[in-house]
């Protein structure tokens, strides 16, 4: 009898042990059945113990987005007796140079990176060596919420792994990739399994989260009573492709839903991106979706359970009712979408006033060489209806055209001196240049001045509930009235550039309607990602002090600074829909442009600067995700901030962030 | 084989009767006799989110506490409350920073406490092992109230920094690792014991890994501590020496003392590639070659060009240097002697 076979025989017998004692309180079992179950603990982890292996990594970077990449030791699972393993994806975040795994029995591997699952989080690792000992997981159908539940680690100095035990919390989490248990889940046992009380792998260890994707989601979970693991069955079914290197992506149709309660209301198509699996298959906007591979929808919440699950070419079939029949669907997910190229019309729509509620949308001006321009557009005119469907504000407008793409043709109706015309354009993308002229937008003081007014000129305090200061200026004639812009400065590290910006800026806030905040870092030295959060509330504190057009908030910074404006930018795709940065490139890869959520870009930067191509390659890198964007060039200038001819025209280029 | 525990969380509301109750009430014993035996400490603190209060055990039926150093100790004003209730001033009878100990002496005389017998009363552990942590954690219990008990497993009983630099603590030496967070603001000076009422250890400060940047739970052994508390009691207690300061600047050797040019260090955490072997040095005689990445010296994980520079730095002269470095797919390792003395000038930053 081997000595895992001996093992199990002990378990064996405990277990009946166990059973006997029928329903049993956990804390509260008979003192020898306590010890007993005391002793199961430990052998199932001495079970499993030889396919718990330690990693390490060597090189790669400290920090990736807010949190501090470790560089301890994390664990791995051997999964095939040739030298397969897999861990968990946030081990690897750091992109290490190197790593290195080493068996239970002490043996040391350099290690391959050989695949990742992106949807579940986990990263394959292959070491050249044979004859490994392997586990054995967990049916399914064997799961149950309140059994026993213990986690492996690896990452301490001691021949056993380091364990700690909980029940079952949960089933089919997170969209339906996890287990959830209450053990404690932590970067010390991150890639470990979680094992039952026989030895058996349910599954193994990751953060995870509800809400958030990406590498380091659900860290902030650590230790606290929620961890999650990625059940092993499905790790071994996913384990062929990942084998043959490949990446697997989670799975996506190229639709928008209709937003509302989640848990309410239906799953109502909003848009279907171009291009797209959903596109190609005859999806229209409207459509409802009744099913998913059989299993019926009645609530949005439902198509994420569904499709939380699926990767990348694999193919589903949905039902969708249009309206009284029943489309059948098979579609082919794809793992990236065709980013969306903002549709263009080539108007600046008239700025409201508080309590006007004019229908449609009256033309402040008509952007030169644009498909406005060419349809003999002229300012002054009301939009009043495009295709047949009714506009009521900017947004309404906005709408429409970004339902269209380029090279799409539109029937545009206005008022113009109360008679009612049809005009047709020709919708073109966004022109990667700023007129010379625009007419500026001055805003008269109220007249009368109104009581309590908030603060204005140049304000220096510190953000309530928040660590931090921040300096603004607003203009001295504000006038609650009328929507301002918002320009956020985020200083470069080492020089918050206060009295600069202040006396550079401060004529065009007033000629653009501009209000402009510079939030101070804790450490002027440089920004910390982690400051994010400070930066998010304060724009909100502005947004509830003052009146700010949510078209034209606008991240503005220079040089390094540029690192954490660019962050901020795609962190809160919501918030901020404008980027002008001035010599500094883009050092991240960005997400694809969305339709609607609408985001510009300004650039400008010293020819004679170092950084010069690395700013025109960030350009590129923009527009291949299909992000409008302007590069400045400032002709024979160096690594400086930009002269006011540029600043003039940022500031052109604000007032073009509301152009339909 | 099919096996289903479920834990019946509705059975726990219910009267206790049956099988059930006899662990139940041996549990209870348990954790009324550790409780009578615990203290809350206040102190000093109180101040820039300092807390002011800690938890401590009774070593001696005369009032003798041990309970952690830290800065609760740093005042005149020390106050100890029993588990009755009783309030007495104490005074610190002598301490030991590197083992994050100190013993209090209570200011009354007559004393007559229930108290911990170190040498009979003490047990040991392994992962696995289910554990109660007992302490006055963010002073929740007050007056006469008992302190705060947690159960969890011991997860591992392993060295706490097997590298420098990897804990801020003083305390260096083989520690419990609980996976219950036993480790909260005034729980230092707590104990671990078994479901059975043996002590196993004391709870520490709180404390953060900085190689995985997470909080670690933990209690150093009552093993460790034993001999100085009563030594301390005894008074005949010798604090240890402690290293000389700034022994991290320690540079005795430098790559280049192997004959070894490594990448430059333009990053962070480099690795520690090496860029050229000086023919004719210890390197090229061991078959060092450029391109090799350096991944252990004497066994330790070299994780960038710094810490390569670092460990080296501490070197002993005379010795034999182990390195492991990963040529393509492969481990190689090589063995290189230590030189009598650095030839480079010591004033020289290294490079």
């Amino acid at each position: 009898m081997t000595w895992s076979q001996s093992m199990a025989r002990r378990i064996g017998t405990m277990l009946v042990v166990l059973a006997v004692g029928g329903a049993v309180v956990h804390g509260q079992a008979p003192a020898d059945l306590e010890t007993k179950e005391e002793q199961a603990f430990k052998a199932a982890a001495v079970n499993v113990a030889p396919s718990v292996v330690r990693i390490q990594t060597v090189g790669g970077l400290d920090r990736v987005g807010r949190t501090l990449t470790g560089t301890g030791a994390t664990t791995g699972l051997v999964v095939s007796a040739d030298g397969f393993v897999i861990s968990s994806a946030f081990n690897f975040i750091s992109k290490p140079a190197s790593v290195l795994v080493t068996l239970a029995d002490g043996r040391r591997f350099p290690a391959k990176i050989v695949a990742n699952d992106r949807a579940r989080m986990l990263t394959l690792l292959k070491i050249a060596a044979d004859g490994l000992s392997t586990v054995s997981p967990v049916p399914r159908k064997n799961f149950r919420v309140g059994q026993w539940a213990i986690a492996l680690g690896r990452t301490y100095d001691s021949p056993l792994p380091n364990l700690s035990v909980g029940i079952l919390s949960a089933l089919d989490r997170v969209w339906g990739r996890a287990v959830q248990t209450d053990a404690k889940i932590s970067p010390a046992n991150y890639g470990g399994p979680l094992v039952d009380i026989q030895g058996r792998v349910i599954g193994v260890l990751v953060p995870l989260s509800q809400r958030q994707s990406g590498q380091t989601a659900g860290v902030e979970w650590y230790d606290s009573g929620i961890g999650f693991a990625i059940p092993m069955v499905d790790i071994l079914s996913t384990l062929p492709r990942l084998k043959t290197g490949e990446d697997l992506l989670p799975g996506l149709m190229g639709i928008t839903l209709k937003r509302g309660d989640v848990y309410a209301v239906a799953a109502v198509i909003d848009r279907v991106r171009f291009n797209s699996p959903a596109e190609k298959s005859g999806m229209k906007p409207g459509d409802v979706i009744a099913s998913i591979d059989g299993r019926e929808i009645s609530r949005l919440v439902q198509v994420r359970h569904a499709l939380g699950n699926k990767y990348a070419g694999e193919t589903i079939k949905v039902v969708v009712r249009r309206g009284d029949k029943k489309v059948d669907q098979q579609i082919q997910l794809v793992g990236k979408l065709e980013p969306y190229a903002p549709a263009y019309l080539g108007i600046l729509p008239r700025r409201r006033l508080v309590g006007d509620k004019t229908v449609g949308v009256t033309v402040r001006g008509i952007l030169p060489e644009s498909p406005a321009s060419q349809a003999k557009l002229l300012p002054g005119d009301r939009v009043v209806r495009v295709d047949g469907t009714a506009v009521a504000d900017v947004a309404g407008l906005l709408d429409i055209i970004s339902r269209h793409r380029i090279g799409e043709t539109v029937k545009v109706q206005v008022e113009r001196r109360e008679a009612r015309q049809t005009l047709t354009a020709t919708l073109s993308g966004i022109p990667p240049t700023v007129p010379a002229i625009i007419e500026s937008a001055i805003i008269a003081a109220p007249e009368p001045k109104p009581a309590n007014l908030p603060g204005t000129g140049r304000i220096s305090e510190d953000l309530a509930g928040h660590n931090h200061n921040f300096w603004a200026y607003v203009p001295e004639t504000y006038n609650p009235a009328h929507g301002y812009g918002l320009v956020v400065w985020i200083h470069p590290g080492g020089d918050t550039m206060e009295a600069d910006i202040h006396d550079l800026w401060k004529p065009i806030c007033e000629e653009r309607g501009l209000i402009l905040v510079g939030p101070r870092a804790k450490k002027v030295s440089g920004w910390n990602l982690g400051e994010a959060g400070f930066v998010e509330a304060l724009v909100q504190e502005m947004q509830k002090r003052y009146r700010i057009d949510g078209r034209r908030i606008v991240l503005h910074s220079y040089s390094d600074g540029a690192r954490f404006g660019y962050h901020l930018a795609f962190r809160y795709r919501s918030l901020f829909r404008g980027v002008a940065v001035s010599s500094e490139p883009l050092r991240l890869s960005p997400p694809e442009n969305r339709p609607e959520l609408r985001l510009q870009f300004f650039l400008s930067c010293g020819d004679k600067d170092n950084l010069f191509g690395l700013v025109q390659k960030s350009r590129a890198r923009l527009e291949t995700m299909k992000y409008p964007v302007t590069l400045t060039p400032v002709a024979g200038d160096g690594h400086n901030y930009p002269p006011v001819p540029v600043i003039d025209a940022m500031g052109r280029w604000i007032d073009l962030l509301d152009r339909i | 084989m099919r096996v289903r525990i479920l834990v019946l969380f509705g059975l726990a509301l219910l009267e206790l009767t049956g099988p059930g109750a006899a662990v139940a009430q041996s549990i209870h014993s348990t954790i009324q006799r550790v409780q009578s035996r615990m203290v809350k400490v206040f102190g000093a603190g109180g101040i820039r989110r300092l807390h002011a209060y800690s938890t401590g055990f009774l070593v001696s039926p005369t009032g003798h506490v041990a309970t952690v150093w830290s800065h609760v100790l740093d005042t005149d004003e020390l106050t100890v409350v029993l588990a009755d209730g009783r309030r007495i001033s104490a005074k610190v009878l002598g301490a030991e920073p590197q083992l994050d100990l100190a013993v209090l002496q209570l200011k009354a005389d007559g004393l007559e406490l229930p108290a911990w017998n170190l040498a009979s009363d003490s047990g040991d552990a392994g992962p696995g092992t289910r554990v109660l942590g007992f302490s006055n954690m963010f002073k929740v219990a007050t007056g006469d109230e008992k302190v705060s008990v947690l159960h969890g497993v011991v997860a591992t009983k392993a060295p706490l920094a097997t590298r420098r630099g990897s804990f801020e603590t003083a305390y260096e030496g083989t520690a419990f690792i609980v996976d219950a967070v036993t480790n909260n603001p005034g729980a230092g000076g707590g104990v671990l014991t078994t479901r059975g009422g043996r002590l196993l250890g004391m709870i520490g400060k709180e404390l953060r890994n900085a190689e995985t940047n997470t909080w670690v739970n933990y209690a150093v052994p009552i093993s460790e501590i034993r001999k100085p508390i009563e030594e301390i009691i005894a008074g005949r207690y010798r604090a240890r020496q402690r290293e000389p300061e700034g022994v991290d600047e320690v540079a005795r050797f430098r790559p280049l003392d192997f004959g070894l040019v490594l990448v430059p260090d333009v990053l962070f955490r480099t690795p520690a590639f090496v860029d050229r072997v000086q023919p004719g040095s210890a390197a090229a005689r061991a078959g060092l070659q450029p391109d090799d990445l350096v991944l252990f010296v004497n066994g330790d994980l070299i994780q960038s060009c710094r810490v390569l520079k670092q460990r080296l730095g501490r070197l002993e002269a005379g010795g034999v240097l182990k390195l492991t470095v990963r040529r393509g797919d492969r481990l190689v390792p090589a063995e290189l002697p230590v030189p009598a003395k650095s030839s480079t000038p010591s004033g020289e930053k290294s490079r």
